[in-house]
């Protein structure tokens, strides 16, 4: 993380957030898995376009401790793989206004040590104070290699919905 | 053949009792779980920062009584995150409040140095410990 920030020195303006939320949804007929993380540390590099983040799995949050402790111990590992991390680009950075619109964002997420490319939407708007960016998409478990034992195949659904709202402020080092 | 059927029975209602206790296993009361690691906020940071891997097997999911001045009371919304200084420049540890503890917070102010309790999950820009409570405050 330490080396794309030093990356980005010559950039003239630089946003930043360490609160970020990301969320999951798993909806099954039996039941429903959601999880929130509050912790989540993204980067944009208003001149490059470039966005860099960073997630501590560890930090998604789960109403039921046993849920939080199955997805940390079998599905994602995360003592093997303690962070989830998404590098990219935000395409026509510089149509971002202070209205908000849908901005298309294309980059490498990694989970469970499993890199794939991605290309989501974000509704963005940018004013002095703040670059905003909400969205969500879907993303599939056997691209990350995440392993559902059949006991609770119809309890997890494969195609699980990824939603996240960042509001970064501006940030001088 | 009726003694059978009652052992059955208890075992199959302990069974369903045991499952369902554990399905509802509550999480984690910080407060009453004793502590791990006693550290200070700059020794930890460093630890995180020379070398990250080993320092995840050391602190993930322990709980961490660490030591720190307070740079940063921050309220969002009903979440507070306090932030402890360490000697690097752009890194610090970064401590959040179960929400019982959001109102004890109102009486730490910058400067002040506090010990916090809570669950260490990871090493981003910063070391971040979750479900946090204040042990003392001077």
């Amino acid at each position: 993380m330490c080396l794309f920030l030093v990356s980005f020195t010559n950039g003239q303006e630089r946003f930043l957030t360490k609160k970020g939320m990301i969320s999951f949804f798993s909806e099954t007929p039996i039941e429903n898995i959601e999880a929130q993380n509050n912790q989540v540390l993204s980067i944009v590099d208003a001149t490059s376009g470039k966005m860099a983040i960073a997630i501590l799995m560890k930090s998604f949050m789960f109403k039921k401790a046993l849920m939080q402790e199955h997805f940390n111990e079998n599905y994602v590992e995360s003592d093997k793989y303690p962070k989830a991390t998404f590098k990219g680009d935000i395409i026509d950075f510089e149509t971002i206004t202070t209205s908000e619109r849908s901005i298309a964002i294309k980059g490498d997420l990694t989970i469970h040590g499993k890199t794939k490319e991605i290309t989501i939407k974000a509704l963005t708007k940018k004013t002095d104070a703040v670059l905003e960016m909400t969205g969500d998409f879907f993303i599939n478990l056997t691209d990350f290699d995440v392993k559902i034992p059949s006991i609770v195949k119809n309890n997890i659904s494969e195609k699980i919905k990824v939603s996240f709202r960042f509001q970064h402020k501006p940030y001088k080092k | 053949m009726k003694k059978i059927t009652i052992y059955i029975l208890i075992i199959g209602l302990l069974s369903i009792f045991i499952g369902y206790t554990m399905y509802h296993k509550p999480h984690i009361n910080v407060a009453k779980k004793p502590v791990d690691i006693n550290i200070t906020a700059n020794t930890l940071l460093a630890n995180f920062s020379s070398d990250e891997t080993k320092a995840n097997t050391k602190y993930l999911d322990k709980i961490i009584a660490v030591k720190g001045m307070v740079t940063n009371v921050e309220f969002n919304g009903e979440k507070v995150a306090i932030s402890l200084q360490t000697k690097e420049d752009f890194g610090s540890v970064v401590c959040y409040l179960v929400k019982d503890e959001v109102k004890k917070s109102a009486a730490i102010k910058e400067g002040q140095e506090v010990i916090l309790k809570g669950i260490c999950t990871g090493f981003l820009m910063d070391v971040i410990l979750v479900k946090c409570v204040i042990m003392n405050s001077k």
